[in-house]
């Protein structure tokens, strides 16, 4: 079972830790939706995945789906897989060192 | 002529002109002069008329006006006008043409008065155009031309010249004339005379001629004339140049203008003196002729007379050469009368003396009480010959009659069937002892024929003679027929027939054909002449009808007697007995009354032997009693090659031939004789009845040693006789004592010509193979030789034997040859090349030892020794029995051979040599003979020609088996060969069985091997190999192990046992299963191996046993090992470094009590490979074994790269040595980590755990965290396509991801068991497949039905 921990520490912000993939990909959109409603539309919400080991092309889909609306920010390990995917064209993708 | 290039020049010059140097010429005459006024005031019609005339390229010229002014083209002043142009232009034409002017004038009046034209052909005319009067001719015609007013005013005349042509064909006439019928000049005088004739009809070419010949005295005789009224005298010819003629010069000379005008007013100017020129020798004389002086003499002319001169010349030759001919002929006829009065002269003379021998003779015979055999037959001898001396006197005689005309026939009229059958009963006897069919088939004629009785009888005779005498087989026909006014007899034999250029001459007398084959050489060619002539006198002719080979049918007509005519002539058997029984004795002696004894008289003592060759039967008798009573032993032929033969059969001391004898005569037999070594030194006396120094000389020369002339004295003959023998005998002592030591030879011995012909033998030769001196000479190929069908390997074999002699001075070889009764014989051929010091010749000198029973001996042992190792060397029934076939194909040589095994039920399995046959291949006939070969006894070959060729039954292990070997037709299946392949039978039945025995043993062994040597399941990583030595294929003792542990590490056990085979096997699966439970007690290997050696200690057997024991931990990488006197652990790093585990080596098991065995720990780095083996992969005969360690190691450091699984094949191939393992081997390879396999069901819930999995293997790889993220997606995308899209209808589907490390490279293939469809657009999971590829180095996807493999790998950089 795929585990991922959703943490909302301030308005506009998410931090996201564990493992991203098929079977939780639906969860880690409900997250993001329900994170932007709460914020009412007033600016992106930051989707922090520095604490995100694992995240595959389903969870790729849902930022992509949603790249208007967020930033996200990321470790070097998720880099890679995100560039390929081009989120960096859609929205700003800002890399962290651990 | 075209105009350009020439300018119209002068005021004169009008259009009509064309610009051609007539035209040119026109315009420039002044012809304000002329009647016609300047050019410009030329009416049209005169224009129009110039303009046709200048134009045209006909020759011709006009005239105009008044004074008929002359005008012509460029044609006429080429042909015609010579010197007169262009002074003719603008003149009259009676001015131009004055000469001719009495010829054309009246025709011109004619053609202007009448306005008609005018034609005259070939007309001839002198014209002055050329500086003299000249003959020409001129076809030409005249027309009017016309002015404007319609009137006649000038004409216009076109011509030709013809000249050339009425000349040519003069002279053409003359040539022919004088060259027509020689024929009728038969004497110089006649010739000149008719040549004259001719030569006086062409009085224009040749006013005169005079034919002038040389005499014996070299002075010219005038011998024909023509042009003159009278032959002039002598004395002209003194005027001529006669010695340049004599030369063979022509002359050109002046002459006095009386000689003969010929057809011509005036006579000539010049005469050309030509020579009559004879082949190879000075002319016959001159000829004269004058010349017609209206023609030059130019090469047509000059050529005539040559020619003409030339006819005569040859007609003189003509006529001289048939007088000498007819001379000639003269004079021989005059001799021919002379000889014929000789013959008849001398012919009488014969008769008297011929008599007073045949009739004392006669009445010595009559008279009773004649005391002694001999001496009677000696009478008959003498009276015989004297008759047929008799009968060649008389036929002299009838030819003497003939010729002088004297012959005084007697004609009756006669019944022609009955006389002819008479006389060829009186020849039946001779006929019939020769073997031949006689026919007669002559039925009553019609009407009776005037006939001399005597003479027919002669005709007949002859006739029936002849037909006997070239008749050898078949038979001899009579026919008689009417045939109108003739009655026809016709004569047909089946001899040897007359070659067709020979038939026109048959009837020649004294012409014979040479070496025809007969029954007799002797004759004068004169039977068939007489013939000729006798059936001319009867008014009759004769024929002869013939095909060489095929006989020859001569045919005689001769004319019924008047109509109504009576028989009158009597006939009866005493009124032809005189002239027939000389015929028929003659012919009774070519026909042997008894075949007469060949060999050699018997005589006492060592007498000589003496060879009498003559085709008189009389003349052998006598020269056979005589020599027989000089105590010679005899022996006879009848002509040269007869005689050929029996010296070459049986060589006599001395040879007494005759020289004229049919086929071969006597000087051809002699030089026959010295061209053979072995026959050239026997001495030859020739007898010959032409006598002369020639005739001996050439005899002499011929290589006969003596020369006797017919009639000789008995005493004389037999005095040289002795005396040539002594004479040989004392020459000859050397060879024969040669002789004898080649003949007391136990080999065989020959002496061969330089190409390989035997012509001497000895006999030992003839016992050995059959072939004795009588066939001599031998010529290669020799008949012993292998058969180039049956067997082309012997031939050439012996073919090269014999050609290797030609350059190499000794030789030896075995080969097989036949003997003359068909069997095989193998022998040892020994030869040598050496020269003969007198001649400088080279010959072959050879022997032949019979080695047969030796030769079998050998091929026995062979045949089984080659198949005892074949079958030693096969593993298995089949392929035993394989290699057997092979061998006996081979060993035969068979075209085929097949094995048939009837198992325990009878059923066939069919094994075959060449291409793959099952048993319903075969026909039926082949089935057949191989099952009823099992009723035969076992091992005993037949030959059944249904198998095509032997058969035999043999004990094979699952049955029966028939065996078939299908050989050449050619070839004999010989006693010997039979022995043998019952030989090989039984011998491949019990190597069979060996095989069948040694095979069973080894599946035991095998089986057992297999049961005892390893675990059925090791652990993840490992790979192992067990190769077992190769010949013979055995069990051995080596062993490895692998076992998972309680604790979770992994003992390792590589073992190797002294020994092979079963014994050696029990006691590794004893030391195998302690060693387990050792390691499983305790996992130290050095307690392990402690234990073992206490263990081995009790083991008989395990003594020197070496192990390897090892224990690894997966999770610390490290292993802890102790060895027992085995080899090294090889270990290799990612980055190729080698390590040796080599640390901790004590002694083998149980050789010493109380060994001490420490451990040694080495850390195994991530993807490193380990290989652990037994000696057999590294030792080698012949190099060290650690050269052996470290070959191995470099061949695992270069497969570092790839899976375990192919290192270990790669391994175990690149030290396969060239003839298969001789030990066995055991290996073992480990690569850590153990690729990773894992199976999940399709839910998305599983790949976290998946995902965990693959994390912690690919940690255990020490991989970057970079790569490890990348597979770690890779994979994750490949398991959630999986699950998504390849089991979205399975859900209960199972997924199967197996990871595996290299070295410098990982692979991770994802495999589930649905659809696969990709790429799906526009979904995310397009993107997961990108994603892939962009983490991966390598990714292919692979559909298939049973689902889909996806594949990714990709590099590890260090």
């Amino acid at each position: 079972m795929t585990t991922m921990t959703v943490d909302v520490p301030g308005e506009g912000e998410l931090v996201v830790r564990g493992e991203i993939d098929m079977s939780n990909s639906a969860e880690f959109a409900g997250a993001i939706d329900t994170a932007l409603g709460d914020s009412g539309g007033s600016g992106p919400l930051t989707v922090d995945l520095t604490a995100v080991e694992y995240l595959d092309s389903a969870g790729i889909h849902v930022l992509l789906t949603r790249a208007s609306r967020i930033v996200v920010v990321t470790s070097p390990l998720l880099l890679p897989v995100l560039t390929i995917c081009g989120l960096p064209q859609v929205t700003s993708v800002r890399c962290v060192d651990d | 002529v075209t105009s350009e290039g020439v300018t119209p020049t002068g005021s004169g010059w009008i259009p009509a002109f064309a610009h051609d140097e007539v035209g040119r010429d026109l315009s420039e005459v002044d012809w304000s002069t002329t009647p016609l006024g300047a050019p410009a005031t030329w009416p049209q019609s005169l224009q129009t008329a110039v303009s046709i005339l200048v134009s045209s390229r006909f020759s011709m010229w006009m005239a105009w006006g008044p004074q008929l002014t002359f005008f012509c083209n460029a044609a006429y002043r080429r042909d015609t006008l010579g010197r007169k142009y262009p002074w003719a232009l603008g003149r009259p034409a009676r001015e131009v043409w004055a000469e001719i002017w009495p010829d054309i004038g009246p025709r011109i009046e004619s053609v202007l008065a009448t306005g008609t034209a005018t034609w005259d052909e070939a007309l001839l005319l002198f014209l002055e155009r050329s500086g003299y009067s000249e003959e020409s001719y001129h076809t030409f015609s005249y027309s009017p031309l016309r002015d404007e007013t319609g009137r006649v005013v000038g004409m216009l005349c076109v011509v030709s010249e013809e000249t050339d042509r009425v000349i040519g064909e003069r002279r053409m006439g003359t040539l022919r004339d004088l060259g027509s019928d020689p024929s009728i000049a038969r004497t110089e005088r006649e010739w000149l005379d008719f040549a004259g004739d001719r030569l006086a009809r062409n009085r224009r070419d040749l006013p005169f001629t005079m034919t002038y010949l040389f005499q014996s005295d070299g002075r010219a005789q005038l011998a024909g004339a023509t042009g003159f009224g009278r032959l002039p005298a002598d004395e002209v010819g003194h005027a001529w140049p006669a010695v340049a003629a004599a030369r063979g010069e022509a002359v050109l000379t002046d002459l006095d203008p009386a000689m003969p005008a010929g057809d011509w007013a005036e006579g000539p100017q010049q005469a050309l003196v030509v020579p009559l020129l004879q082949q190879g020798a000075p002319p016959f004389g001159f000829f004269v002729t004058g010349l017609n002086r209206y023609r030059p003499l130019d090469q047509g002319y000059r050529g005539f007379v040559e020619l003409a001169a030339g006819h005569v010349a040859a007609g003189i030759a003509g006529a001289r050469s048939y007088q000498a001919q007819l001379r000639r002929a003269e004079e021989l006829a005059e001799l021919d009368r002379a000889k014929t009065t000789f013959f008849s002269n001398v012919s009488h003379e014969f008769r008297t003396p011929l008599s007073l021998i045949v009739g004392p003779v006669q009445s010595l015979l009559d008279r009773p009480g004649v005391p002694d055999e001999g001496m009677r037959d000696e009478l008959e001898l003498i009276k015989r010959n004297g008759l047929r001396l008799g009968k060649l006197v008389n036929t002299l005689l009838d030819f003497s009659r003939i010729e002088a005309g004297r012959m005084q026939a007697q004609f009756e009229p006669a019944d022609l069937a009955a006389a002819t059958t008479e006389l060829t009963s009186v020849f039946r006897s001779a006929i019939e002892k020769a073997g031949l069919a006689f026919v007669v088939d002559c039925p009553p004629l019609p009407r009776p024929v005037a006939l001399d009785r005597s003479l027919w009888e002669k005709v007949v005779l002859n006739l029936l003679s002849n037909a006997l005498k070239f008749t050898f087989d078949g038979g001899i026909t009579v026919r008689l027929r009417a045939d109108g006014e003739y009655a026809e007899l016709g004569v047909a034999d089946t001899g040897i027939g007359i070659a067709a250029e020979e038939l026109p001459r048959l009837f020649e007398r004294f012409h014979r054909i040479e070496n025809a084959r007969s029954r007799s050489n002797e004759g004068s060619g004169i039977g068939l002449a007489l013939v000729l002539e006798l059936v001319n006198l009867h008014g009759g002719t004769v024929t002869a009808d013939s095909t060489l080979g095929h006989g020859t049918t001569l045919t005689v007509r001769v004319p019924f007697a008047p109509e109504g005519t009576r028989i009158t002539a009597q006939s009866g058997p005493t009124a032809l007995s005189a002239t027939a029984d000389p015929f028929l004795q003659e012919a009774l002696r070519w026909v042997p009354a008894a075949p007469e004894p060949v060999g050699y008289t018997a005589a006492a003592g060592v007498a000589s032997r003496v060879l009498v060759v003559d085709d008189n039967a009389d003349m052998r008798d006598y020269l056979t009693r005589l020599l027989a009573t000089a105590g010679h032993r005899v022996s006879t032929a009848a002509d040269g090659e007869a005689a050929l033969d029996a010296v070459r059969a049986d060589e006599p001391d001395l040879v007494i031939s005759d020289v004229m004898m049919p086929r071969l005569d006597g000087l051809h037999f002699v030089a026959a004789l010295r061209a053979d070594a072995r026959t050239a030194s026997i001495p030859v006396i020739l007898l010959s009845a032409r006598a002369g120094q020639e005739a001996s000389i050439e005899g002499l020369d011929s290589g006969a040693d003596d020369y006797l002339v017919k009639p000789f004295s008995a005493a004389e003959l037999v005095a040289r006789v002795r005396a040539n023998i002594e004479l040989a005998q004392v020459r000859t002592h050397h060879a024969r004592w040669r002789a004898a030591l080649v003949d007391s030879l136990q080999e065989a011995f020959f002496i061969a010509d330089e190409d390989g012909t035997i012509v001497e033998i000895n006999a030992a030769f003839a016992r050995i193979l059959g072939f004795g001196p009588d066939g001599l000479p031998y010529a290669p190929p020799h008949p012993w030789w292998p058969d180039a069908r049956t067997d082309p390997d012997g031939h050439q074999a012996m073919a090269e034997a014999f050609a290797s002699a030609d350059h190499q001075t000794r030789a030896r070889f075995t080969l097989p040859v036949t003997h003359r009764d068909g069997h095989r014989v193998w022998v040892a051929v020994a030869l040598s090349l050496v020269s003969n010091p007198d001649t400088g010749d080279k010959v072959i000198v050879g022997t032949f030892r019979d080695i047969t029973a030796e030769h079998y001996a050998i091929q026995r042992e062979s045949a089984l020794s080659t198949l005892s190792t074949r079958l030693s060397e096969a593993d298995s029934l089949t392929e035993a029995l394989a290699a057997a076939l092979d061998e006996l194909r081979s060993r035969w040589p068979a075209t085929a051979v097949r094995a048939v095994v009837f198992d325990r039920h009878g059923r066939p399995s069919l094994m075959s040599t060449g291409p793959h046959q099952d048993w319903g291949d075969l026909t039926d006939q082949q089935r057949a003979a191989l099952t009823a070969v099992r009723e035969q006894p076992l091992l005993a070959p037949i030959v059944d020609p249904r198998a095509g060729g032997p058969v035999v039954c043999l004990e094979h292990p699952e049955g029966l088996l028939a065996l078939s070997l299908e050989v050449s037709a050619h070839r004999p299946f010989t006693t010997e060969d039979q022995t043998l392949l019952a030989l090989l039978a039984a011998h491949l039945g019990q190597g069979l069985h060996r095989v069948h025995q040694i095979h069973q043993q080894r599946e035991t062994a095998l089986a057992l091997q297999r049961a005892i040597l390893g675990p059925a399941h090791l652990p993840d990583g490992f790979v192992v190999r067990y190769e077992p030595a190769t010949r013979p294929l055995q069990v051995g003792g080596d062993w490895y192990d692998a076992v998972t542990l309680a604790d979770g590490r992994i003992g390792i056990v590589v073992g190797d046992c002294v020994g092979r085979g079963l014994e050696a096997a029990t006691i590794m699966g004893q030391l195998r299963s302690a060693c387990r439970a050792l390691l499983l007690k305790d996992p130290r290997p050095d307690e392990v191996l402690t234990g073992l050696d206490r263990f081995a200690d009790g083991l008989p057997g395990a003594a020197c046993t070496t192990v390897f024991c090892g224990v690894f931990d997966p999770a610390s990488r490290c292993l802890t090992y102790a060895s027992a006197g085995h080899p090294p652990g090889i270990l290799v790093d990612p980055d190729g470094s080698v390590h040796l585990l080599d640390g901790a080596n004590s002694l083998p098991l149980a050789v010493q009590a109380g060994t001490r065995h420490s451990p040694a720990r080495v850390t195994i780095a991530a993807r490193a490979t380990l290989l652990l083996y037994t000696d057999g992969l590294v030792e080698r005969r012949g190099t060290s074994i650690d050269a052996g360690i470290r070959h191995v190691a470099d061949i695992v450091r270069d497969s570092r790269h790839i899976s375990i699984h192919e290192l270990a094949a790669r391994v175990m191939t690149h030290r396969t040595p060239p003839d298969g393992y001789v030990d066995d081997v055991a290996m073992l390879v480990y690569r850590h980590p153990a690729p990773l396999q894992v199976a999940f069901p399709a839910d998305a819930n599983q790949l976290a755990p998946v995902r965990h999995a693959l994390r912690h293997w690919l940690s255990e790889c020490a991989l970057p965290t970079e790569l490890i993220q990348d597979v770690l997606v890779a994979a994750g995308e490949a398991c959630a396509n999986a699950i998504e899209h390849g089991h979205r209808h399975r859900p209960d589907g199972t997924i199967r991801l197996v990871a595996e490390a290299a070295t410098d490279r990982l692979t991770v293939q994802v495999t589930d068991t649905g659809e696969w469809k990709e790429p799906e657009p526009s979904l995310h999971r397009g993107r997961g497949l990108a994603l892939m590829r962009a983490v991966m180095h390598h990714v292919t996807v692979t559909p298939g039905p049973d689902g889909t493999v996806v594949t990714m790998d990709t590099r590890i950089t260090p």
